[in-house]
């Protein structure tokens, strides 16, 4: 125990829960925190705006499996956070967010700068805390860290009062925490998964509906032992993408409203779905009512409140994934040496939609750049060990459904709360994570003009980030909706990008190499190009072809069912009794 | 649908009840009744909620209300019966 301040203890706290670097800016009333960080250990990037502070530790988080940390002032700064905190919430990520309080005195007075970002956060933080006696300081810390990090990660704030920041304290980081009311469950109950493995073992067409909590979990290498030892298709959420190699056979790719007829298909005539870590988002699951009819469920999470929550689970496995699954590959053995199901007319079926189904494009007949193909040569030549952050809209469905991903934490992309945004700061902090990796953001022209100005920071902090921008000139998603749904009335969709701004030239502004390439002989070079300089971060304006649209696709709140793999086009089901 | 009465112990520390009243608000669960007391513990309070739902509406609003990390346990008073049902908030089949 020793005395100092409540920001020291502040600092003291983050150094003994284990932080090595925070994203952040400063302002009045979280300033008495930024005279310690000034001496401290921790290294903290000051950002350009809260909103990247907040991607930033997101993507840190999601490369690294480790709790990502941003510090904002009070008012503007805090508010600044609620987005990035938001899609923390909806994608699972660890993430601990210290805001600044307007002093305990002034709190409820509409104070210069005081925003209640407790009460703002509240709906969707996994938990938060206001601290206004300097004492509370290192217990709380303690707790976020850990209610961030156990359990289904999430999103925990700590606003603390300026001065409870300035007031005198003794520091005292506690050895444990414990919560009366949050225990999550880590161990699997052992009767649930001989249940699991007993129903596994019945079934002839079961599918592993595999969603972004096997990554969480660690649970990549346990699922790719479960999955050849049954030898049944696996599919991979958006969020789940690179929890199971895309090279594998198995593999049927991405499910769900711009998923591979092979992985619709296969969830939609399952007699099982071995679901693990995944929530039956709408995205997925198309009109619910229509999903998986004549499938039953094993519903494998941590979280007990998506057991059932969209969908029943007939056998619902609560528990940890990595335990759960390292759990049910003895158990499965054993259903398996009693009982055999010929998994082989099922796979046969789900192969010959994989091979006559494949995600494809078509090149434009003008000879302008498709926005598929510089995507696809984007992940052949970065290859396997490159991360990838996206940011949302077409290009982010093709970046998923184009580069083939085989190890997790590869890829980063707001799934949940589909932010327009997250792809340049997301990556920024991947690369801190990750120095020695290449990280990619593949970005849109309408989401790199909402975060960009963090590539100063990269400039600046020695973080050489490469930035793929899909210049469609246009709110590329949005204009397919309309040209879909709305007859082709492109309502303030046209972001005019290949004339302004000049994307290379505001590249160069911030500090960056700034590229641009539109003809299809011309990628290959450029992405060497820049992957050849590693010092400095790099902006290509991909200048592509605007008509590209996303298939396959089935329209928001139908059947997959209807899944269409071109406009007008649906599968040819043939004689394909499934 | 009938009514169903949760006890819910909480800690007592502020905000909890926005917390809870928030929960019910933004997943369109509707309150009939709720009350806030004292327990004997100091350090917890106690709320008596009345809800109108069933089945698997009630079971994720429960499941919901346990995810708050104020909230220390959630049991259902049932009117006719002396033993109180005690909802861990996971699936049954886990108890
Ligand atoms: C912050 C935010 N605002 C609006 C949207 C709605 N939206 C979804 S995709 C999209 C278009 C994105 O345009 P761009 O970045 O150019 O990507 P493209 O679809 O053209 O590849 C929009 C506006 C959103 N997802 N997030
Ligand atoms: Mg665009």
């Amino acid at each position: 125990m020793s005395a100092m301040n409540g920001a020291s203890s502040l600092v003291a706290s983050l150094e003994a829960a284990g932080v090595d670097v925070m994203f952040g800016i400063p302002g009045g009333a979280i300033l008495p925190a930024y005279d310690p960080i000034f001496s401290s250990s921790i290294r903290h990037i000051l950002v350009r705006h809260e909103q990247g502070a907040g991607h930033a530790a997101t993507g840190y988080a999601q490369v690294t499996g480790r709790v990502g940390v941003c510090i904002a002032t009070s008012g503007p700064g805090a508010t600044n956070l609620v987005t990035p905190l938001a899609d923390a919430a909806m994608d699972s990520v660890p993430v601990v967010a210290i805001t600044g309080q307007v002093p305990s005195l002034a709190i409820g007075t509409d104070a210069f700068q005081e925003a209640d970002i407790r009460g703002i956060t509240m709906p969707f933080a996994k938990h938060n805390y206001l601290i206004t006696d300097p004492a509370d300081i290192p217990r709380a810390i303690a707790e976020a860290f850990h209610i961030a990090s156990t359990g289904r990660p999430g999103p925990v704030l700590v606003d603390i009062a300026k001065d409870a920041l300035q007031k005198m304290t003794d520091f005292n980081y506690p050895t444990s925490v414990s919560l009366k009311g949050y225990q999550p469950r880590t161990i699997t109950c052992a009767e649930s998964i001989t249940d699991a493995a007993d129903l596994i073992a019945q079934s002839s067409k079961p599918v592993f509906y595999v969603g972004g909590g096997v990554i969480k979990a660690n649970a990549s290498r346990e699922l790719f032992e479960l999955a050849q030892l049954l030898g049944a298709p696996v599919v991979t959420t958006l969020m789940a993408r690179g929890a199971f190699p895309d090279s594998h056979p198995l593999n049927l790719g991405m499910p769900g409203m711009h998923g591979t007829v092979a992985a619709v298909t296969a969830l939609q005539k399952a007699d099982l779905l071995i679901t693990l870590g995944a929530r039956f988002d709408d995205r997925v699951t198309g009109k619910l009512s229509t999903f998986a009819v004549n499938a039953k469920v094993i519903h494998a999470d941590v979280d007990p409140a998506e057991i059932g929550k969209n969908r029943f689970a007939d056998v619902p496995v609560l528990g940890d994934l990595k335990h759960t699954i390292t759990a049910l590959i003895p158990a499965l053995k054993e259903s398996l040496a009693k009982n055999r199901p010929d998994l082989t007319p099922w796979l046969r079926q789900m192969n010959s939609l994989k091979t006559t189904y494949p995600v494809g494009y078509d090149i434009p007949t003008d000879g302008s750049l498709s926005p598929q193909y510089v995507i696809e040569r984007l992940g052949k030549i970065s290859g396997p060990q490159t991360i990838f952050a996206s940011g949302v809209g077409q290009h982010q469905m093709w970046a998923s459904q184009f580069i083939s991903y085989e190890y997790p934490r590869t890829w980063l992309n707001s799934g949940g709360l589909g932010t327009m945004g997250y792809a340049v700061p997301a990556a920024m902090g991947a690369k801190v994570g990750a120095p020695d990796t290449t990280v990619w953001a593949i970005d849109g022209d309408g989401c790199f003009q909402m975060t960009n100005q963090e590539l100063t920071t990269c400039a600046l902090n020695n973080i050489p980030i490469k930035v793929a921008i899909i210049n469609n000139e246009s709110l590329g998603m949005v204009r397919q909706w309309q040209t879909l749904f709305y007859e082709g009335r492109y309502s303030n969709t046209n972001l005019e990008s290949k004339r302004v701004p000049n994307f290379p030239m505001l590249a160069e502004a911030m500090g960056c190499i700034g590229l641009s390439c539109d003809r299809p002989e011309d990628v290959d070079a450029t992405i060497e190009k820049a992957m050849s300089s590693d010092n400095q971060p790099v902006v290509v304006d991909f200048r592509v072809n605007r008509d590209a649209m996303v298939w396959p696709m089935v329209a928001a709140g139908t059947s997959n069912d209807e899944i269409m793999i071109a406009r007008e086009t649906a599968p040819d089901w043939g004689s394909q009794e499934l | 649908m009938a009514q169903h009465t949760l006890e819910v112990i909480v800690e007592n520390s502020p905000g909890v009840l926005a917390r809870v009243a928030g929960l019910f608000a933004r997943r369109a669960y509707n309150i009939e009744r709720l009350s806030v007391g004292p327990t004997s513990n100091p350090e917890t309070s106690k709320m008596e909620i009345v809800v109108n739902l069933d089945g698997h509406v009630l079971e994720q609003v429960i499941a919901q209300l346990d995810k708050l990390v104020n909230v220390i346990s959630i049991i259902e008073i049932l009117p006719d019966e002396v033993q109180p049902i005690v909802h861990d908030t996971q699936p049954d089949y886990q108890n």
